[in-house]
């Protein structure tokens, strides 16, 4: 004890009772220790600092790029009386608007073209040559589960025929989750049959023993982060597998998994099951209308 | 080095209390602004896209 207590005395100063105090004087030891607990608590809050960061802060810094990626977007489109068929396409800006009525009548982001950092920032981003809403084939889209808004923080929580509406500058594109793996046996008389589910099939060919091209296609999948062909226009399979003329209409989202890790990824694969064109004064409302309660 | 930095601050308790926040308020605002951006992307549970 007296070897320690001389340490964190300061050189003359100690009291005389021989306890050891920390003065402002205290001796280069004690001040090295005393620094160094200071750094380390400072450490330990700007680590907290850093969660309150990634999840509050970036949702606010997310929200006013999204409102204004959405404002640019209604300019655009009501500006632009060409109403191309194709969007032009400009990296890290929205070209389209996701809606997924089950998460509430007011969820929507705009879809940007992109997938890297920035354009996920914004919202969902569009894997870059992936089709195009509507389109045969796969429309991939990324989006953020933590943070940043966390467009898709409640994906898992989608279930089959469940909808996903995409509106582009001349249609909105109405989507259903596919049946998951354990609901594929007896599909079309099960909850197939429901009128929530009308259209969406299982995607597999009887005729083949293993299902057909669309045997990996399913609503719900984890799989790891390597798996680009998740967003294949046939999903898990070479490009050439069909004709484009032969392929379904899908739409594929990503996300991580499990929440806050990069280790895996969670997909989820729609089918194109109606459309509409825009009608001048028509909007979201009615589609809503349209879809009723079969969210 | 929090008892240094309190003894170079000017001024009497009350000055040397409101430099203090500002330093606080400043330091908290070069880590939301300039550094937590930057680290962000160097993180894993970002990587939301397959490839």
């Amino acid at each position: 004890m007296a070897t320690l207590e001389k340490e964190f005395e300061g050189p003359e100063e100690g009291p005389p009772g021989g306890t050891a105090v920390l003065t402002r004087d205290a001796g280069p030891v004690a001040k090295t220790v005393r620094t160094l607990g200071e750094l380390l608590i400072t450490a330990g809050l700007v680590v907290l600092l850093f969660v309150v960061y990634e999840l509050y802060i970036t949702d606010i810094f997310s929200a006013g790029k999204q409102a204004e990626a959405s404002s640019t977007l209604d300019d655009q489109w009501a500006k632009d009386q060409q109403r191309s068929l194709h969007p032009e396409l400009i990296d890290g800006q929205a070209f389209a608007r996701l809606y997924i009525p089950s998460f509430g009548a007011d969820y929507h982001f705009t879809v940007q073209e992109g997938v890297d950092e920035k354009a996920l920032a914004i919202g969902p981003g569009h894997y870059k040559g992936t089709a195009l809403p509507g389109e045969p084939g796969n429309v991939g889209i990324a989006g953020h589960r933590v943070s940043q808004g966390a467009p898709f923080n409640d994906l898992d929580q989608l279930s089959s025929c469940n909808a996903v509406v995409l509106e582009t500058q001349t249609a909105f594109f109405l989507y259903r989750v596919l049946p998951h793996d354990e609901e594929m046996q007896g599909w079309a008389t099960g909850k197939g049959a429901t009128p929530q589910c009308k259209g969406v099939s299982t995607l597999r060919d009887p005729n083949v023993a293993d299902g057909g091209p669309y045997n990996q296609t399913t609503g719900r999948k984890i799989v790891l982060p390597n798996r680009g062909d998740a967003v294949s226009p046939v999903p898990y399979k070479p490009a050439d597998i069909l004709p484009v003329a032969q392929q379904a209409s899908l739409l594929t989202m990503t996300t991580c998994n499990p929440q806050f890790s990069a280790r895996e990824r969670l997909i989820v694969q729609s089918v194109l099951v109606k459309q509409w064109q825009k009608a001048p004064g028509s909007g979201y409302q009615d589609v809503l209308k349209e879809i009723g309660d079969n969210t | 080095m929090y008892g240094w930095i309190w003894r170079k601050l000017p001024g009497a308790i009350g000055v040397k209390a409101l430099l203090a926040a500002v330093l606080v308020v400043g330091f908290v605002a070069l880590l939301l602004f300039v550094i937590f951006p930057w680290v962000e992307p160097m993180l894993p549970f970002n990587d939301v896209s397959v490839q």
